[in-house]
């Protein structure tokens, strides 16, 4: 069974060069035009106006990831809330404002909406949960857990439109 | 987390690679008005310190619309250490988090089907040594997601200038 369906973009269709452009870019994404075009044989032209359609279908996009150290954000918690007397939507999008907010996604769960949220330090917790997030209406309950260890954190698929 | 200080040159690079990950050190070095090859080595050394790195991230539609899932795991408290390097190692999973609170570890993978989920978390999860309870939940609806910030575990993989 498809937990969704009938979403796949059929616009962009990748060929074989699109697809070995952006394998190249995924072991080096600040990989020049004209070094990918020399291991393609293509011009660097080409690779160009293949990367800007990537792009434009809003297929595929050379990312650059920054660790949350290099932002001074040493805690990340994970916040499952539940929500009562207002649409989890409009709850979901109060919350995806504040800016320590890394995602929100609406769940089929124990909780109405995850959280993933980054902060400086410790003494930010009580202040985004107790006062940024329990201000907002409609959140009831909220179950923070705080990340002592990030074994793993490799998303390569997002939403890019 | 990281002995490396950055200084206010690192964070403009870092504020216009964010904007453009494809951005030329030379067009980077003229706009902060310093050399080609201190661009060069900045971006080298932030990327050696596992500060940034540079990836190719793919549409959630051109993907097949996967699902968030996450995995709520309640484990043996002797065991969590080990059980989140075993679980890091399941390809369909992309983020594992140590987590104080709710649960012992929470996971994170993307899912086109129910059937798929399902058999990885229980030949794979439930039953290793240690997992007493795994929660699942599901995303309807990513209402916000950064895919600038991470926490960089992965091997430096540094390309060639």
């Amino acid at each position: 069974m498809q937990i969704r369906s009938g979403r796949t973009a059929a616009a962009a269709t990748l060929d074989a060069l699109d697809t070995g452009i952006i394998d190249m870019l995924r072991v080096n994404g600040r990989a020049t035009n004209q070094e990918i075009a020399e291991k393609l044989s293509v011009t660097a032209a080409t690779v160009s106006s293949r990367l800007r359609r990537l792009e434009e279908v809003g297929a595929s996009r050379v990312v650059a990831v920054t660790d949350f150290s290099a932002h001074g954000l040493n805690v990340l918690i994970a916040v499952g809330v539940k929500v009562s007397g207002r649409e989890v939507q409009d709850v979901a999008r109060d919350l995806a404002r504040l800016p320590e907010v890394l995602s929100a996604n609406i769940m089929n769960g124990a909780h109405d909406i995850e959280l993933l949220v980054a902060l400086h330090d410790f003494s930010e917790i009580n202040l985004f949960l107790l006062d940024h997030v329990a201000g907002i209406a409609g959140v009831d309950h909220l179950a923070p857990g705080i990340a002592a260890d990030i074994i793993k954190f490799e998303f390569n698929v997002a939403p890019l439109r | 987390m990281n002995g490396y200080q950055l200084d206010d040159l690192d964070r403009r690079i870092i504020e216009k690679l964010g904007h453009d990950a494809r951005v030329s050190n030379r067009q980077i070095a003229a706009e902060l008005k310093v050399t080609e090859g201190t661009i060069r080595s900045r971006i080298k050394r932030l990327q050696v310190e596992g500060l940034i790195q540079f990836t190719v991230v793919t549409d959630f539609r051109v993907a097949g619309s996967p699902n968030l899932v996450m995995l709520g795991i309640h484990a043996d408290p002797s065991r969590v250490a080990a059980l989140a390097r075993q679980i890091a190692e399941i390809p369909e999973i992309n983020c594992v988090i140590v987590l104080l609170g709710r649960y012992s570890l929470l996971a994170m993978g993307l899912f086109t089907s129910i059937e798929q989920l399902n058999a990885m978390i229980f030949t794979r999860i439930r039953a290793l040594e240690g997992v007493r309870d795994v929660e699942t939940s599901i995303s309807v609806h990513n209402v916000k997601y950064e895919v600038g910030l991470a926490r960089i575990t992965g091997p430096k993989s540094v390309g060639k200038d």
